[in-house]
């Protein structure tokens, strides 16, 4: 199918930017018209995605399609690959673009101008991001994202935001121009931008090309770590994305992994990634990044902030295991990739539903009165009666559960599956050599374990002190178009879940691409040009 | 044969009931509680007929594919160990929620509580007949879960919160535990499958990772089991509605931890690990436990102690690594649960009929009570060990065992006189427990007048208080053969003799059971009046609550400790943030060369012009001076960094790339304008800033310092790049096919819109969101306060035309540069003209569509400085969005252009039009893809500058509240 549509797989760049652009024609008065054709967009962004990956994945012969831009020859053309693990990345990018719009039509495309564009812009850039092979097309789709991320956080104003965004550019400003600073080093020591190519070049070569590629490519990979939040780079994730409108964070989850994404990209694909992407410097930074990120959890009282720092957790916890480089433990990380960026993004959501109408104070009371251990005692006569809740309220209280239990990696949900998945990949009998770096596996094993635990406590906290904490019953305010995106952001997890059987063989096979590049390599240099138009030229 | 699938229903049925119970609505009392009766029900009928297919050794095994990559699998597998279970399971399980229909208060929303309860037993019931140790996993953080939200039921009840919370970190923990300990198991076995761990007993044993794995599956089974030092959430799970206690507390999910052991019990056992640390765990649970059963007033917190107690006595046996003392485990096990789930029914129907709990208030219950009463005291006999009830046979097995010699060690040796002890504690509480409640003085003072509960609400005690006799007296008719089942599926081959007779004749258990039972009630007589008045808890440790300390470690390590260490490690201010990308991007650096020096070339200065180089000295100087003035002069600093601008430019033209010194010229005069007209509306400069402390000069210092080795490495790998011959480049391929394929013989120009035209796309992508960016930032910015006045010029221009007297204030402002605005409104046309040229000449020589927006947009530009915002406006509409919109929508139509004729994306094609009077004019479909580039840099241009100049028009509303004012608007929405 994708064979005989070429197209699909510039498709989903080219359908977001032309709608961004149509929607800037349009004032926001007009909302119905604005809103059907944004959500008819990511919609059919899901598909086409959905359509890549079966071309990919089902499909012996072809593990990655190349789509060459302006027909130039393979390795001068700028390229879009799509292959299983870009293919997985446009999918997880629509699945968590859909509920955030719809949920943004509840009022919060209302808060400012071009919301909707903007929308329609961050996606150009993350599915660009993750379809390009050319190492300067990267820079741009990256910029392309950061910009309209800039927006986005940005967008509905106030102090807190504008102050946490500002800080947010200016950081991203200062990494991209680390990126900038890459691509020059490594296109001067290859002179290339073909990411294919370098990696053929990378071997051969003389003089100070190799050590310059060395520095250009961890300038690279310093850029991508700053994206990618790990620790003590990433400082900037949680202001931005706690101070973010809801449906912004929730899109905002996957921007994290689009760094992570670079990163698996590039150092699975450059051959000197043991000397220059340092594995254990990845593992080292992951490590402490979910560390910090869990101490951050532990500290934190409103569950947006919580959020945030479950996203360091997860940027964290990925960034170790693929420090382990094995196609087993890439496997775990590929799988709790997707599931920990849809269960974040649902919870940022969720948050937003619970949080608004919160008084900030009364979450402070709550540790107060822990801390100073105002329990009551067994015989003080208590109300040995259930008390109802509100529907509303019951139905966020177990999306809240369910959430939690994915990103505490309770069973028996995709959460869970993931983090076996990581821990039979490390310790487990998944792991292909045990007996080499022991302390590494041990360790992670650990840290795994003290992550869902912190996790645990935080999240039982917020969840007791939201929904059964006795103060003032609780009843929010949600409309249908709010609740819905959480629906189906659980309904998905449930769906991974449940054919986490497929699911995981698909992770293994992108796996298997990643540390065996050959197929994406073989199919991006030998990609063959549509033959010139007789007499189209003079 | 009995069919494997049933087991999918013995698994599934609570599930679906759970399910279908949670839909009915939620005051549906009655319609639940026969629902979830009816499920129960039908599984422990399941369970009766797997009997036959699980008798000696025999096993049924039904196994889904869940994830097989990762060795997942859904295998169910039942064996009689399982089936006993299984049994207690589904059978407490009809029991209780039978109870329950009596226990819950009609005004109570039942529903939710009984799909939790059958939710649990469906975990419960999964935990046990697992045949995969992950799925094993999976149950048992499913029951911690539904533990949690079954104790947290009334959850307006703080003791309710707090206790689930603790059950649920404490389980939950050891649960997370338990997975990498299975994961472990795993890694030694090569295999999850349960039947592949049980035959690989020696090879774990042996391994080295036996210790790691051991710890981590005892940490799981130890907190599940509640043994110390993890005991005490039990008796805070005791806020959970009777029936749950009953049931979760006493007679299943706590009896999870000691399962595990049991079921691991031939692989793990017999080290002197397994025996010191379950021994051990096991040995202080039993007397801790005992003991502090006798020192609660709180009814259900005995039973609590009591049942730590307990299972530190089942732990104790299976420590001991022998098969007999496993068998004792097993058959503790069910005679626990029995007589248990009675009590706490019993405790729960004297609870709901007086009203309290609470020991020291209850008395003389016999004669309101006299069958519930009867039946207590029954199970209470068992719970001592009385002979002639369950309780006294597998007490018995277990002094027998306790008495064999182990392993020698001073653990060994204390361990019979520590069960001894133990036992007359558990004596002392049970008599405590009739003595007080039932007989004495007819208590007066009760909440209620108490009455023997509705028949069917004592049914399940009757019922389970029935088994303990029956197996107290014929142990070998009654559950013989059933206990064998279970034991010989566990041991195996290694199944000892064992006796379940009554009588053994007169040895040394019987004596150590005689004097437990006098020491037991010697010390009740000593401690009766203490009892009656003391404060809960037992002497000396009453302070000490497990309870208290977890709270406080938990409160201080998760919330004091973690605020600290969170503002340690991380930072939320700028400055440190960007000094870290910074330093990190310089040892990535060293990092990467390191070694590689003697690769890098020479470094040599020849040949260095003396124009250029002044020219850069002057440029370098001018932006050290605009970091240095930033945050003092902002104006100065925007100066400084012209400057360094403009000697960027002349080096684009003295290194002969004109192309990039036109567009840098041109963007640095809009940027640089641009920041002007906004220095404005910044806040004043803070005069209060400290410049010369020395702190301020340490850390302004060590700045710099960073800031030189980043720009001197920078300088440095800038050299040694270029003095690397270029490899073969994409470069070479652009300069030889510009022309030939691209129709243009401006290479920069053909590559920005052709060879590189996706690029463009994407830049001015960027270009469109910035200002799409700006302009929402701003339409919300109001200035700072201290903006809002006159700058000080036209005040003192206002002063001098109030002082003329033949002038009018504002006069001189409307005046301002007169002659230079008039010139400024006539270059409008030129400019245009220029804008068209560049853009025009841009495919073949320095210029092209970017050029050629921004110098247009610089028209617009000079207007709004000419002639001021309104006046611009009213005469000139300026619709910057659709110039975006526009120029984005015809880059892109010319990109697909070209997928019309079957080509991929932006594939150009270009062709001599014939102009009339002109000739052949070079087409390039890019011209139109440039002609987008070029309506989205002027839109962009000028809507920043629309949202820049708009500020002069909103100044005056400058409103102290605006922070609210703001707030208010986002929360409206304001379109």
């Amino acid at each position: 199918m994708t064979g005989q549509f070429p197209q699909l797989i510039v498709a989903p760049i080219i359908l977001p930017l032309i709608v961004g652009a149509l929607l800037l024609f349009f004032d926001d008065r007009e909302r119905r018209l604005k809103t059907s054709l944004a959500i008819l967009s990511v919609v059919a962004q899901l598909a086409i995605g959905l359509t890549l990956l079966v071309g990919v994945h089902g499909s012996d012969d072809a593990t990655a399609l190349v789509y060459l831009l302006g027909n130039w020859p393979a390795p001068i053309a700028i390229n879009l690959i799509a292959d299983r693990l870009s293919s997985i990345m446009l999918v997880l990018g629509s699945l968590l673009a859909i509920p955030a719009l719809v949920f943004a039509t509840a009022r919060w495309d209302k808060a400012g101008p071009h919301f909707h564009s903007m929308f329609q812009f961050m996606l150009v850039g993350i599915n660009g991001a993750f379809l390009t092979g050319d190492l300067f097309n990267l820079f741009v789709f990256f910029e392309v994202m950061l910009a309209a991320s800039y927006g986005l956080v940005l967008h509905g104003s106030g102090p807190a935001r504008v102050k946490a965004g500002l800080h947010y550019i200016a950081i991203n400003l200062a990494a991209s121009l680390v990126f900038l600073i890459g691509i020059a080093m490594v296109f001067g020591a290859t002179g290339s931008l073909n990411m294919a190519e370098i990696s053929m070049r990378a071997a051969e070569l003389e003089g100070f090309a190799t050590p310059g590629l060395h520095v250009g490519l961890s300038m690279l990979g310093l850029a991508f770590l700053v994206k990618a939040a790990m620790w003590p780079l990433g400082n900037w994730l949680v202001p931005a994305y706690s101070a973010s409108a809801g449906p912004v964070a929730a899109i905002m989850a996957i921007l994290s992994k689009v760094g992570i994404y670079a990163l698996i990209r590039l150092s699975l694909l450059v051959p000197a990634e043991g000397e220059v992407f340092g594995s254990l410097v990845i593992f080292i930074g992951g490590a402490a990044t979910l560390v910090f990120a869990s101490i951050g959890l532990l500290a934190t009282q409103s569950i947006r902030t919580a959020t945030a720092y479950l996203v360091m957790v997860s940027s964290g916890t990925i960034l170790a295991t693929l420090g382990l480089s094995e196609p087993a433990s890439t496997t775990g990380a590929l799988y709790y990739l997707v599931t920990s960026t849809l269960a974040t993004g649902a919870l940022f959501l969720l948050a937003e539903l619970l949080e608004r109408d919160q008084d900030p104070l009364s979450a402070m009371l709550f540790v107060t009165m822990e801390a100073f251990g105002e329990t009551s005692q067994f015989d003080t006569a208590e109300e040995e009666i259930g008390r109802p809740m509100p529907q509303a309220a019951a139905i966020l209280g177990a999306g809240f559960g369910i959430l939690a239990m994915v990103l505490i990696g309770l069973p028996p949900l995709a959460g869970f599956l993931a983090k076996f998945a990581i821990l039979h990949s490390v310790i487990g009998p998944g792991a292909q050599a045990m007996s080499e770096a022991v302390t590494m596996r041990l360790g992670l094993a650990a840290l795994l374990i003290f992550s869902g635990l912190t996790a645990l406590i935080a999240l039982s906290r917020a969840g007791i002190r939201t929904f059964w904490a006795p103060v003032e019953p609780f009843t929010p305010r949600v409309s249908i178009v709010e609740v819905a995106p959480v629906l189906f952001l659980l309904g998905v997890i449930v769906l991974l879940s449940v054919y986490a059987g497929p699911a995981v063989d698909l992770m293994a096979a992108t796996a298997n691409d990643l540390h065996i590049p050959n197929g994406y390599l073989d199919a991006v240099l030998g990609a063959e040009r549509v033959p010139p138009y007789a007499g189209g030229e003079e | 044969m009995w069919s494997s699938e049933w087991l999918i229903l013995l698994v599934g049925l609570p599930f679906l009931g759970s399910l279908l119970t949670a839909l009915l609505p939620s005051h549906s009392r009655s319609a639940a509680n026969w629902l979830a009766g009816a499920m129960a029900l039908a599984c422990f009928g399941i369970a009766i007929s797997a009997y036959s297919s699980v008798t000696d050794g025999m096993v049924v095994r039904h196994q889904v594919e869940w994830v097989p990559h990762l060795g997942l699998s859904l295998t169910l597998r039942l064996d009689g160990f399982a089936w006993m279970f299984s049994m207690l399971i589904t059978g407490i399980g009809a029991l209780v929620i039978l109870y329950a229909r009596y226990y819950m208060s009609p005004k109570d929303p039942v529903v939710r509580f009984y799909a939790l309860l059958l939710a649990f037993m469906g975990a419960m019931q999964g935990l046990v007949v697992s045949g995969n140790i992950i799925l094993l996993a999976v149950f048992w953080e499913l029951t911690s879960i539904f533990s949690f939200l079954l104790i947290g039921y009334w959850h307006h009840n703080q003791a309710a919160r707090d206790g689930a919370r603790m059950a649920l970190t404490i389980t939950g923990a050891g649960g997370l535990c338990l997975l990498a300990g299975m994961v472990l198991l795993g890694q030694i076995v090569g295999s999850y499958d349960l039947d592949v761990v049980l035959q690989s007993g020696d090879l774990i044993r042996a391994s080295d990772l036996y210790l790691p794995t051991l710890l981590l599956i005892l940490a799981g089974a130890l907190t599940k089991s509640a043994q110390f030092p993890f005991h005490f959430w039990l008796p805070n799970a005791m806020a959970a509605p009777t029936p749950v206690s009953a049931y979760l507390h006493s007679a299943t999910m706590v009896k999870a931890g000691v399962f595990l052991l049991t079921r691991f019990w031939p692989v793990l056992s017999g080290t002197d690990a397994w025996f010191f640390i379950v021994g051990f765990a096991g040995l202080s649970t039993l007397l801790i436990g005992a003991y502090f059963a006798i020192f609660q007033h709180d009814l259900k917190g005995l039973l609590a102690y009591s049942t730590i107690s307990h299972l530190g006595l089942v732990t104790t046996l299976l420590s001991l690594g022998s098969p007999l003392a496993a068998v004792a485990a097993i058959f503790h096990m069910v005679n626990h649960a029995t007589f248990k789930a009675s009590l706490f029914m019993a405790a729960g129907i004297i609870d709901h009929e007086a009203g309290t709990r609470d020991m020291r208030r209850l008395s003389g219950l016999f004669s309101f009570l006299p069958i519930t009463a009867t039946l207590a005291m029954v199970a209470s006999a068992a719970m001592a060990g009385v002979p002639l009830l369950n309780g006294f046979l597998s007490k018995e097995m277990f002094f027998a065992e306790t008495l064999e010699q182990h392993r020698a060690s001073v653990l060994d040796t204390v361990t019979p006189y520590v069960a001894t002890i133990a036992a007359a504690f558990a004596v002392t509480y049970s008599i405590r427990l009739i003595h007080t409640v039932f007989f004495g003085p007819r208590a007066s003072d009760l909440p209620k007048v108490p009455h023997e509960p509705p028949r069917w609400m004592r049914l399940p005690i009757e019922l389970l208080v029935l088994a303990c006799l029956v197996v107290g007296t014929i142990p070998g008719l009654s559950i013989g053969s059933y206990l064998d089942t279970a034991v010989v599926s566990v041991l195996g081959d290694a199944t000892p003799v064992y006796s379940l007779s009554i009588w053994h004749g007169f040895n040394l258990p019987l004596a150590m059971s005689i004097v437990a039972l006098l020491g037991g009630i010697v010390l009740y007589m000593a401690l009766k009046s203490y009892l009656d008045w003391c404060e809960e808890g037992p002497p000396i440790f009453r302070r000490l609550k497990g309870q208290r300390i977890f709270e406080r470690i938990l409160v201080a390590v998760s919330w004091r400790w973690a605020r600290v260490a969170e503002r340690f490690l991380g930072t939320r201010r700028l400055q440190p943030q960007l000094r870290l990308i910074v330093v990190a991007a310089i040892l990535a650096g060293v990092w990467a060369m390191w070694g590689a020096r003697h690769l890098a070339p020479q470094l040599t200065i020849s040949g260095v012009d003396p124009v250029l180089a002044m020219m850069w000295l002057v440029g370098g100087g001018c932006a050290v001076a605009a970091a240095y003035q930033a945050k003092f002069h902002r104006l100065a600093a925007l100066i400084f960094l012209g400057v360094a601008g403009l000697v960027t430019c002349i080096t684009f033209v003295w290194l002969s790339a004109p192309d990039l010194g036109v567009t840098q010229l041109l963007v640095e005069i809009v940027t640089t304008v641009l920041i002007l007209l906004g220095l404005r509306w910044l806040p004043k400069r803070d005069d209060q800033i400290e410049r010369h402390g020395f702190w301020v000069r340490l850390r302004r210092g060590r700045d710099f310092f960073i800031a030189v080795i980043a720009g001197a490495g920078m300088a440095l790998l800038a050299y040694y790049m270029m003095m690397t011959p270029l490899p073969p480049s994409v470069g070479d391929y652009y300069l030889q096919h510009a022309y030939s394929e691209g129709g243009g013989t401006n290479v920069v120009n053909v590559i920005l819109v052709d060879f590189r035209g996706f690029d463009t796309l994407g830049e001015i992508v960027v270009l469109a969101v910035v200002a799409l960016t700006v302009f929402a930032l701003l339409r919300r910015f109001r200035p700072a306060e201290d903006n809002s006045e006159l700058p000080y010029q036209q005040r003192e221009q206002n002063e001098y035309d109030s002082i003329q007297r033949d002038r009018e204030v504002g006069e001189t402002l409307k005046d301002y540069l007169l002659v230079p605005s008039v010139i400024m409104r006539w270059m409008f046309a030129a400019i245009t003209l220029l804008a068209a040229y560049l853009f025009l000449r841009g495919h073949d020589l320095p210029g092209g569509g970017f050029a050629a927006g921004v110098a247009m947009a610089i028209g617009f530009l000079l207007q709004y400085l000419a002639g001021g915002t309104r006046w611009v406006e009213e005469r000139l509409r300026i619709r910057p969005v659709q110039w975006i919109g526009f120029g984005l929508l015809a880059a892109t139509a010319t990109g697909l252009g070209s997928l019309t004729v079957g080509y991929p994306f932006l594939t150009s094609y270009f062709q001599y039009t014939e102009v009339p009077f002109i000739g052949g004019v070079p087409t390039a479909s890019a011209l139109f893809f440039d002609l987008g580039v070029f309506s989205l840099v002027v839109g962009a241009t000028v809507l920043m500058l629309v949202a820049i100049a708009h500020q002069s028009l909103r100044a005056p509303k400058a409103r102290p509240d605006r922070a609210v004012a703001e707030r208010a608007a986002v929360e409206q929405g304001e379109s």
